[in-house]
């Protein structure tokens, strides 16, 4: 009983970088661009997050240290595809090992690999705590309860604002946007950015919140297993915020199975998330030969005055 | 009303004088180009590259290494050194292999990015043969390799069909897999297979018939191999009928299929024949820099495979080329580490610079600014 | 009174082709103007600068007289000009309502919620709608209605966006006879309330029922500016098109057995009617089956499904002699001679971005012409594509390996032609293949397609031009939501055809 408590306590912990993560990635996608930076725009975040908490000791400041610099980082890949039309597979590919090398030399140079950093502490929230099993659940720290807020406040901004509407427009048709006179380059230009911010804050909470320290290439690929969930998601956000629970609970439970006494080979479990990765495209691929959710116009570059 | 003459090409009148507008207040429109010519994207091509490399290293500097060294590590060092040399070719060698992989992957539109994966698998292959003492000794180094090349193929099955069956995107996958790869070598090295002589984290050492043997005095035969396979991968991409195929499938998958190509089998052989490639690759070197199965030799592969593709635009030839100079940037980059405490990322910093500038200067080999009237 | 919208000496190219060559345009307020010209005369480019969706290298552009600058369609909506577009621009998966709400730009003081806007936008599109007797329901999906209606979506769009310039591009070229006459009555009409409606058009017919003024165009130039009612069609004929052709001469067909038999082909849909269901015909050798009807009723999936590039649900496909096609990859449908010219030349037939050598070459690599299949005869293909650059009279080519996208849309279609035609034919496709033509090039392929025929072949003609369809076929079908309604012999009674194509099956 106690191993199910203490799952279901550390589950969010692993769940929140991933629905931050896809979260931003639908952001961007919804508008038209292709974004598979977000492993390298993770470890910016990461990487910034404790470089402003040992500067600063500020929790709150450096995970919007975290969103600020993956923003700034993004805004390199926001010019290479809006503005020189760059294949957007290939821009995405090339910012994450343009990341991973800059996070590398920087977290080498300025000294900040290894060194452990303070964190946030817990919020219980009230007689919540005292419930059986899933008490755990409310005993996170403020980030954990903020996500599914700032899950809502985005969900509330694409459907039911008229900012939002645009934004779809661009993505599904930048054709008709454009001559419904909305400014295509700019809108992308700013999902882009704004993406990646909840990017890097996903980036942010691995490094400040849950590991405490920054190692080079700490994010291990979940960025890559987001960018398959939002693809998992069909491109919704509470859609996507259950995926990342799923993924949270796995991740979760690769710890508590060794305190429950059950012996599996270390590597063969570590293997474990991104096998159901794999599993969950092929799973969607199967069932969802229906309706094809994807925004019609995801991965073009847009250019007005076109021939042939 | 005159008669006007049907014009099949329209021919240019002279437009009449406009005037003078200076040039910033004159309004620019975007238009896609049709065709540039082959002199003038060479001359584009190499600008954006010397602007990467003027970025890069004017980052070199920023992180404490003075222009003279790194003129020095990367230009005269490289040249005159022999050592050096023979270094570099050796390097060269699995990187000419990545490269041609993701090069041939690329032809058939399928992203190879678990290239990493499959030289892991290729080498666990190798080992495999090696720790269990498959065959006769004078055809062990044979047997690994061919054992190599099919743990690397079969490890590329997996994505190519579930792409082609499902549509299920390759890039996501064979990186899912290169994880898994990864996980498992290491689940070999810190368990059944780790060397009973010390407590690190690699196999036994592989015995001196195990080794790729030098061809010349200090230069390796990996790179005889890697140069027959460059010349075997132009022959099947300029001269073959499978060339031709590849051509439009690469171009415009649908027409292909309309107009007769396989394309199935097409993207299928191609994308196997790249995993081989890269198990190949593995193989190379673990039997020859290495000696052994270690638990980090794939680093920095993967996406140097993919860089070197796309700057040698999937030529084989070209791709050998810029093979050696990665090779060159790898080996640097090395002593970098060794002398100047720069950490390995900078090398993947620099290629993702290059291709940052490379991919971006394509844009002006697209497009073009036109000016239009003045701003009103 | 001034002109509502004046265009003059106007200059526009693309990348080295001149569009427009000091092009004029002038029209009034209250008059129903068409624009007519031939493909490719410019007309849609000039009404696209009108719009500000392009911007012209030279000239003026004046609305109520008054010179502007457009800086794109924002700038136009702001002087009253809205255009409806041949492709429609409209986000599919969205209502209609959320679509008109798009195009709305919000002044500074304008506090309302998105929900009050969405309203708003609800009530104007309702009232303006039965106005115009539109009959939309503003919060139907766009991609729910049929084509007619989101052309109606689209007017009611700049109607409410304030729009007293209208442009109509090639409106009539997607409806029936009876939507086309109720959208030019509706033209009509908003002109009487003092809008300036201008019809880009092709089509004769419209022109002369319900255009007040027409301005000719050709080549990128204008070449007069006339009443319509005070001319023969002859004579716009001979303004749009330059010269008139010798008729071909009529060859009496002597057609053979049936060849391709088509039997209740249905093909699979995820959401609606599939677009085949349950086609039933026959072609035979020596003969043109023509088969006409209004975009969209699946002549695509038709054509595709014989190419072999659309699998069907359930039905068969008989080529005579070789069985049952369905499971048929295209490279066995080339080796049984079955040839196919498709509507999208460069989606389904050729590759712009290789040589011309290469895109003719590929139809024979497979046989073995060039080689064997570890050494490609490369020299051989290219004389092969030189001399087929000769005798199909295909023009633009400069080198035999440059880019196929390069070539103008008559010599693209004529290098289809060229492929499909250097070997020996039991079974022809084409579908639309005078789609983009100028009148000359048109004049050859059909010419090739009489050859074909009188060669033997069995040849499936799909257009959507009826004019085109009465003059090259031997029989006449008609094809309605996926199905073979009637069939006509020649000589056939256009009206009885164009009444076919209406019915709702």
């Amino acid at each position: 009983m106690d191993i199910l408590t203490n799952w279901l306590g550390n589950m969010p912990g692993f769940a929140i970088p991933y629905a931050l993560a896809a979260l931003g990635l639908i952001v961007s996608e919804r508008a038209g661009v292709l974004s598979l930076g977000a492993e390298g725009l993770m470890l910016v975040g990461a990487l910034a997050g404790v470089g402003v908490q040992l500067t600063v000791h500020e929790p709150a400041i450096a995970l919007l240290g975290s969103m600020l610099a993956a923003a700034m980082v993004s805004i390199l890949f926001a010019v290479m595809v809006v503005w020189l039309r760059v294949n957007q597979v290939i821009a995405g590919l090339a910012l994450v090992f343009f990341c991973q090398g800059l996070t590398g030399l920087l977290g080498s140079l300025m000294g900040w690999t290894n060194m452990p950093v303070t964190g946030l502490q817990n919020l219980d929230l009230g007689p919540l705590v005292q419930l059986a099993l899933v008490g755990g659940l409310f005993r996170q720290n403020t980030l954990v309860y903020l996500t599914p807020c700032i899950f809502g406040l985005v969900v509330w901004y694409l459907n039911h604002s008229l900012s939002g509407l645009r934004l779809r427009a661009v993505g599904e048709n930048p054709q008709a946007a454009d001559a419904a006179g909305i400014p295509v380059l700019r809108t992308r230009f700013l999902a882009i950015l704004a993406g990646s911010a909840l990017v890097g804050l996903a980036g942010g909470y691995i490094s400040v919140l849950s590991t405490k320290l920054w190692i080079a290439g700490m994010t291990g690929g979940r960025g890559w297993i987001a960018v398959g969930l939002v693809i998992f998601a069909r491109w919704s956000p509470w859609r996507a915020f259950a995926g990342a629970l799923l993924f949270g609970c796995i991740e979760a439970l690769i710890p508590q199975m060794a305190a429950a006494g059950i012996s599996l080979p270390q590597y063969f479990v570590l293997m474990t998330p991104y096998l159901v990765t794999l599993g969950v495209m092929v799973w969607v691929a199967l069932a969802g030969k229906g309706r094809d959710q994807t925004p019609g116009a995801l991965g073009e570059p847009f250019l007005r005055e076109e021939r042939r | 009303m005159a008669d006007l003459p049907l014009q099949q090409t329209a021919p240019s009148p002279v437009p009449p004088r406009v005037p003078h507008v200076p040039w910033l207040s004159r309004r620019y429109a975007l238009e896609l180009r049709q065709q540039l010519g082959w002199s003038q994207q060479l001359v584009i091509f190499v600008m954006s590259v010397l602007v990467g490399l003027l970025i890069s290293g004017a980052i070199l500097v920023a992180a404490g290494v003075s222009p003279q060294d790194i003129l020095n590590e990367f230009v005269v060092q490289t040249l005159t050194d022999p050592q050096n040399l023979r270094a570099v070719l050796f390097q060269a060698a699995p990187m000419v292999m990545v490269g041609l992989a993701a090069a041939l992957a690329f032809r058939a539109r399928f992203w190879n990015l678990g290239l990493e994966g499959q030289m892991v698998c290729g080498a666990i292959g190798a080992t495999f043969v090696s720790l269990h003492e498959i065959g006769p000794p004078a055809l062990r180094l044979w047997l690994m390799a061919v054992c190599a090349l099919l743990a690397g193929l079969v490890w590329v099955v997996t994505p190519v069909v579930m792409k082609l069956r499902l549509g299920i995107n390759e890039i996501i996958s064979s990186l899912m897999l290169n994880y898994v790869a990864v996980n498992f070598l290491l689940h070999l090295l810190y368990g059944s297979w780790k060397d009973p002589k010390d407590a690190f984290p690699y196999s036994a050492k592989f015995q001196p018939f195990e080794r790729l043997p030098d061809f010349l005095d200090g230069f390796s035969s990996a790179i005889v191999l890697s140069a027959v396979v460059a010349v075997a991968v132009w022959w099947l991409v300029d001269k073959s009928r499978a060339g031709l195929y590849l051509r439009f499938v690469h171009s415009n998958q649908r027409v292909a299929d309309a107009v007769g190509v396989p394309v199935r089998r097409m993207v299928l052989g191609t994308v196997l024949l790249s995993g081989a490639l890269a198990g190949l690759a593995g193989f190379m070197v673990a039997a020859g820099q290495e000696g052994r199965l270690t638990q980090a030799f794939y680093n920095g592969y993967g996406f140097s495979g993919i860089l070197i593709a796309f700057l040698a635009r999937n030529n084989p030839l070209a791709a050998s080329a810029v093979a050696v100079l990665v090779a060159t940037l790898f080996v640097a980059g090395r002593s970098l580490q060794v002398f100047y405490q720069i950490p390995f990322s900078m090398v993947q910093l620099i290629q993702a610079i290059l291709v940052i500038c490379v991919a971006s200067s394509d844009f002006f080999i697209r497009h073009r600014l036109r000016a239009v009237g003045s701003k009103g | 009174m001034p002109n509502a919208l004046a265009l003059s000496h106007i200059h526009k190219s693309f990348d080295g082709f001149m569009a427009l060559a000091d092009a004029h345009f002038t029209a009034r307020w209250g008059e129903v103007h068409a624009l007519l010209g031939e493909n490719g005369a410019g007309k849609s480019s000039l009404m696209n600068i009108a719009a500000g969706l392009y911007a012209p290298e030279s000239g003026q552009l004046l609305v109520d007289d008054n010179p502007v600058q457009l800086g794109g369609p924002r700038d136009a909506a702001r002087h009253h000009i809205g255009m409806v577009h041949q492709h429609f621009k409209l986000v599919q998966p969205f209502t209609v309502a959320e679509n008109i709400l798009l195009g709305q730009v919000p002044d500074n003081d304008d506090v309302r919620s998105y929900r009050q806007r969405l309203t708003d936008v609800r009530n104007a599109i309702l009232t303006k709608s039965q106005e115009l007797q539109f009959e939309i329901d503003p919060d139907q999906p766009v991609a729910r209605l049929s084509v007619a209606a989101q052309q109606r979506v689209e007017i009611l769009k700049v109607l409410l966006a304030g729009a007293r310039i209208l442009i109509l591009d090639e409106p009539t070229a997607v409806l029936t006879d009876q939507e086309a006459a109720r959208l030019l009555q509706t033209s009509q009409a908003l002109a009487r309330q003092g809008a300036a409606v201008i019809l880009v058009t092709h089509k004769m017919a419209d022109v002369q029922c319900y255009a007040d003024r027409v301005t000719v165009m050709r080549g990128g130039r204008t070449v007069a500016t006339i009443n319509p009612g005070a001319v023969h069609e002859a004579e716009l004929v001979r303004l749009a098109v330059g010269e008139t052709l010798p008729p071909p001469l009529a060859v009496p067909p002597h057609p053979g057995a049936a060849r391709l038999v088509l039997r209740a082909m249905r093909s699979s849909s995820h959401d609606g009617p599939p677009a085949l269901n349950g086609i039933d015909l026959s072609v035979h050798a020596g003969e043109i089956y023509g088969l006409a009807g209004v975009g969209g009723n699946g002549q695509t999936e038709l054509a595709q499904a014989v190419m072999g590039v659309l699998s069907l649900q359930s039905g068969t496909m008989e080529l005579a002699g070789f069985g049952d096609l369905c499971t048929a990859s295209t490279m066995q449908r080339r080796d049984m001679g079955i040839a196919a010219i498709p509507a999208d030349r460069y989606g389904l037939a050729l590759v712009g971005g290789l040589s011309v050598a290469e895109n003719f070459g590929i139809g024979q690599v497979h046989s073995g012409r060039y080689g064997r299949s570890w050494w490609l005869n490369h020299r051989r293909m290219a004389k092969d594509a030189e001399a087929a650059v000769q005798t199909f009279d295909i023009k633009g080519v400069r080198s035999i390996r440059q880019k196929a996208a390069l070539l103008s849309g008559g010599n693209a279609q004529k290098l289809v032609i060229a492929r499909e035609f250097s070997r020996e034919l039991r079974m022809v496709l084409v579908h639309s293949p005078s789609r983009g033509l100028d009148v000359r090039a048109t004049a050859q392929v059909h010419e090739r397609l009489r050859a074909a025929r009188d060669a033997g072949a069995a040849v499936l003609l799909i257009s959507e031009d009826l004019d085109e369809v009465l003059a090259l076929s031997d029989r006449i079908g008609v094809i309605v939501r996926g199905k073979i309604v009637a069939e006509f012999g020649v000589p056939a009674d256009r009206q009885a055809i164009g009444q076919a194509m209406v019915a709702h099956g």
